[in-house]
């Protein structure tokens, strides 16, 4: 975690002099009379690759989202009876045959089958492990960007002994390493509050912050590397020459500027934040109540599931991988479109 | 002895033996495939004082090769040194390869465990009420260095077991301490500086007779004897802890040859063990081969892959995912074995104090279905309970509580609990180790079958073994608990190793924390009584307990799988400890 989101080097840069286009050319008529938000959308829509992941993310978005009514449709439920209705003690704890696969015929009672061992239904897990997913890592996400941005715009802007401070901090937060901080913190925070009444939640609260902690470092220095830049630009010098108050100059003059890095970052902390979540998962340190993709794949990944029962692992695996592909392309296609450089 | 599994911290290895204790079901389902597998029912142990080396052929055995051990998941012991050894990994290995003791078992043609001599020339004598023991050492057994073990040096490692600092947990600190005479006041030769073991009389030596005087009568110290821990130990620095741990001097058929903790024991042929002087011991295989914290899934791929390194190796468990393939595949190479173990769940007697309401816990616990969650294969590597001794322990009664066993009854519960007029839903508090998807989904289980039955479950999630938490009375989360759990395996096959504790008042693992006078003092009198009173006494005591009190729920005994390769000879179990019966397995050639 303590790689950087997004390098500078990945953007478009923002300090250099735009170049000097002939204004009667084809393309300066195309989008004469265009913000460039409408440019970098129609450049996106372009893309057939981003159009394709789009597609994807939105499903996934409308899986985690309706994961309730979606399983009701389907007639299945996290609510699960005792095992033996379900797995047969006697054959490797593998799902009966009237369960579907891998021993029985298809069935829409379980149209994704039924876990070994507990008979847990497959896709009322996967879809509210989608939900947790995709939930744990949007507000892990927002949260590291709000602290990343305000963080590198005061750097950035304020300078001086401001600067040093907040880039210490900023320092310090990249040397520590993020699995052990939170294999450290998982006995502590269970020690706390094991008591409580509230412990699944808390236990996904402090996931995000976990997360959202070890995640906003990259932001802030991208960010302050580009208020740098910006700061000594005409019209931010106008700005202060008007006696703006600061917080005026930075929210109205700078952070309108720092739309397409932030933008970015955001898209590649995204999909980063979605397979973190399933390894702590999977390690033991994250979501420990079961509904959880990467829990999923810790209780699929041995031989003899995997030889006679792929599907178990295949399902969470390819939510993942899926998941986090599509919203990686998608964040390369939107820095794609943003940056006024590139041309394809 | 308590059964100990490592606990990963990360990746979730399994804590099985806490999490997956299950109980008894009323019907084993029979759809499995392979042949149906009748596990070895354990009888009362029999002794024979008689038995001389060199002991008896077994037959078709050829000397030579190296058998491999696998130890999937387990760490294996810390520490080499008899007299701390307390597991069933550490002690099933030295006991019955390298560190003889007074006494020791042997398998029968049955299968069963005979306590036979070893050091001793019998199995000791005792004076009228067993507070005075007499063993004469025999003179022909010798340490790997040639030298003749002694019976000073015999004594000298008795006197050992009695540092309970050196040796927290050495089983000394529960039965020489409490069973010797003066052994409550002496702190042991490393502690109170006396390292020849001069200020303490409990022990006398007479020529090759030793005699050890006991402050109560204890008739189980010819089981005793056969604990590593009553064996010899070198006099002076060159046993001193902890070194001596690292290299003990063998006087076995076998010598350590290099020894890495929790990676590798290598034992080699110690050339000094003659076997005339071993009544129980033989000497095949050239080498052992012990290979602690394996890979269960590997290991079980290994070992049914029947390919050059798997033909001498044996594993110590099986994946219960693999039980289908491997019943059907190896046939008698898969040895299941009866571990006199048994898994419990303990009502806190303080608190939940109507035997209707525990009873209602015992109707309301699914049993199979916990089996099945964690991992075990029902009626084979767990079997129904109906009692705290284990099948095969003396005096064992076979009675059950309610007149049949008990099943998982949700409406049964729920009657009993109207009966006893607690508030519906009765609150239970209980803990699980989180970090293991098992012991959670585990805990899943137990939580729908409670709740089906009239209880409402509060199931704490908890990071360490659920031992430190139950053990610890200042323990904030203990506190809440008023259901805990435990699972004991009986050292010698006597009720004196399972019920005493697990339910006199007072003893360190009974958590269920019942404490009635008068099964406490039926406890001590049980001691006094003749030695062939005794064992039927435990067994009417064990009836007893568990029909007018109920205060520990039995929910299953316990049983382990062996896997051995197809070129390892004589393929069997131990029955007086849980382990492979490494004394008699050969390689053929």
């Amino acid at each position: 975690m303590s790689a950087e989101t997004a390098g500078p080097e990945t953007l478009g840069s923002l300090s250099s002099e735009p170049e000097q286009q002939d204004p009667n050319s084809q393309k300066a008529k195309e989008i004469s009379g265009k913000s460039p938000l409408r440019i970098a959308l129609g450049r996106l829509s372009r893309d057939k690759i981003a159009v394709v992941c789009a597609i994807v993310v939105l499903f996934f978005i409308i899986c985690a989202v309706f994961a309730g009514t979606i399983s009701k449709l389907f007639g299945v439920s996290l609510e699960t009876g005792l095992a033996s209705q379900y797995v047969d003690g006697l054959n490797n704890g593998l799902p009966k045959p009237t369960m579907g696969p891998p021993n029985g015929p298809f069935t829409w009672e379980h149209p994704m089958g039924v876990a070994p061992r507990t008979g847990e239904d497959n896709l009322a897990y996967w879809l509210h492990g989608c939900r947790i997913s995709l939930m744990i890592a949007t507000v892990a996400t927002v949260v590291a960007s709000i602290v990343g941005v305000i963080v590198g715009l005061l750097a950035g802007f304020l300078g001086g002994t401001v600067d040093k401070v907040l880039s210490f901090f900023i320092d310090m937060f990249l040397t520590i390493p993020f699995l052990l901080a939170a294999l450290t913190l998982a006995p502590i925070l269970n020690d706390r509050f094991a008591l409580s009444d509230n412990y699944a939640t808390i236990q996904k609260f402090s996931l995000i912050c976990v997360l959202a902690m070890f995640g906003w470092m990259g932001t802030a220095r991208l960010i302050r590397g580009e208020v740098l830049a910006l700061r000594e630009r005409e019209f931010v010098q106008a700005a202060r020459v008007m006696g703006m108050p600061t917080s005026r100059v930075l929210f109205k003059e700078l952070l309108p500027n720092l739309a397409a890095p932030i933008i970015i970052s955001v898209s590649l902390m995204l999909p980063s934040f979605v397979a973190l979540e399933a390894g702590l998962a999977f390690l033991g340190i994250g979501v420990t109540d079961g509904v959880s993709w990467g829990q999923t794949i810790l209780k699929a990944a041995t031989p003899t599931y995997f030889r006679e029962y792929p599907q178990y692992l295949w399902q969470p695996l390819l939510g993942i991988v899926a998941l986090v592909l599509s919203l990686n392309l998608l964040g390369d296609a939107v820095r794609d479109a943003l940056d006024p450089k590139t041309r394809r | 002895m308590k059964r100990n599994k490592p606990l990963a911290l990360v990746a979730g290895a399994a804590l099985l033996t806490l999490a997956a204790c299950g109980g008894g079901s009323s019907d084993d389902g029979g759809t499995g495939s392979g042949s149906d597998r009748e596990f070895g029912d354990q009888e009362g142990g029999t002794k024979d004082a008689e038995r001389q080396g060199p002991a008896a052929d077994v037959e078709g055995a050829t000397p030579g090769g190296t058998i491999t051990v696998y130890l999937p998941g387990d760490p294996g012991p810390d520490s080499l040194d008899p007299t701390g050894g307390w597991s069933v990994t550490g002690n099933s290995i030295q006991q019955a390869l390298t560190s003889r003791s007074l006494t020791q078992y042997a398998r029968d043609e049955e299968g069963q465990p005979v306590l036979i001599p070893d050091l001793a020339t019998d199995l000791g004598t005792p004076n009228e009420d067993y507070t005075e023991w007499t063993f004469t050492i025999r003179e022909d057994a010798t340490w790997e260095d040639g030298k003749p073990v002694t019976a000073e040096e015999v004594a000298f490692g008795i006197c050992r077991s009695l540092d309970s600092e050196a040796f927290p947990s050495g089983p000394g600190t529960e039965y020489s301490k409490h069973y010797f005479a003066g052994a409550e006041e002496y702190e042991g030769p490393y502690t109170s500086k006396d390292p020849k073991c001069e200020n303490w009389d409990g022990v006398s030596v007479d020529g090759q007779d030793i005699t050890i005087k006991m402050s109560v009568p204890f008739p189980d110290m010819d089981y005793w004897g056969a604990f590593m821990a009553m064996g010899p130990a070198p006099l002076g620095n060159a046993s001193k802890p902890p070194n001596y741990g690292t290299q003990p001097l063998a006087n076995g058929p076998y010598k350590v040859d290099s020894y890495k903790p929790n990676e590798e024991l290598v034992l080699v042929k110690n050339d000094q063990w003659s076997a005339d002087s071993d009544p129980g011991r033989h000497q095949y295989a050239d080498s052992f081969v012990f290979k602690f914290n394996q890979d269960q899934a590997k290991v079980d791929e290994i070992m049914l892959s029947d390919n050059a390194d798997s033909q001498t190796a044996v594993s110590t468990s099986l994946g219960s995912d693999k039980y289908n393939d491997a019943n059907g595949q190896l046939g008698e190479r898969l040895v299941q074995q009866t571990s006199q173990c048994v898994s419990t769940l303990t009502p806190d007697y303080t608190q939940i104090t109507d035997i209707n309401i525990r009873k209602a816990l015992a109707y309301a616990y699914p049993y199979e279905d916990v089996w099945i969650a964690g991992g075990e294969v029902p009626g084979v590597t767990r079997v129904p309970a109906n009692s705290v001794m284990p099948p095969g322990m003396a005096g064992k009664k076979d009675f059950q509580v309610d007149g049949e066993q008990i099943t998982y009854d949700p409406e049964k519960a729920k009657a009993l609990l109207e009966e006893s007029g607690a508030e519906m839903p009765y609150p239970i508090t209980m803990v699980y180790y989180e970090v293991d998807p098992l012991a959670k989904a585990t805990q899943d289980q137990i939580t729908k079958g409670f709740e089906a039955s009239g209880f409402k479950v509060k199931a704490i999630p908890v990071q360490e073994s659920p031992y430190n938490i139950w053990l610890d009375p200042d323990n904030k989360v203990n506190k809440q608990l008023n259901l805990r759990g435990v699972n004991w395996c009986s050292d010698w096959p006597a009720g004196s190793t399972m019920l005493p504790p697990l339910l006199k008042g007072g003893a360190v693992y009974n958590t269920a924390l019942f404490d009635e006078p008068s099964v406490n003092d039926e406890m001590d009198n049980i001691n006094t009584l003749p030695l062939e009173d005794q064992a039927a006494a435990w067994g009417d005591l064990d009836e007893k307990i568990m029909t007018e009190y109920f205060p520990i729920i039995p929910t299953a005994f316990r049983n382990d799988l062996f896997v051995f390769g197809t070129k390892v000879g004589n393929p069997t179990g131990d029955g007086s400890i849980g382990a492979p019966n490494y004394k008699d397995l050969y390689v053929m050639q």
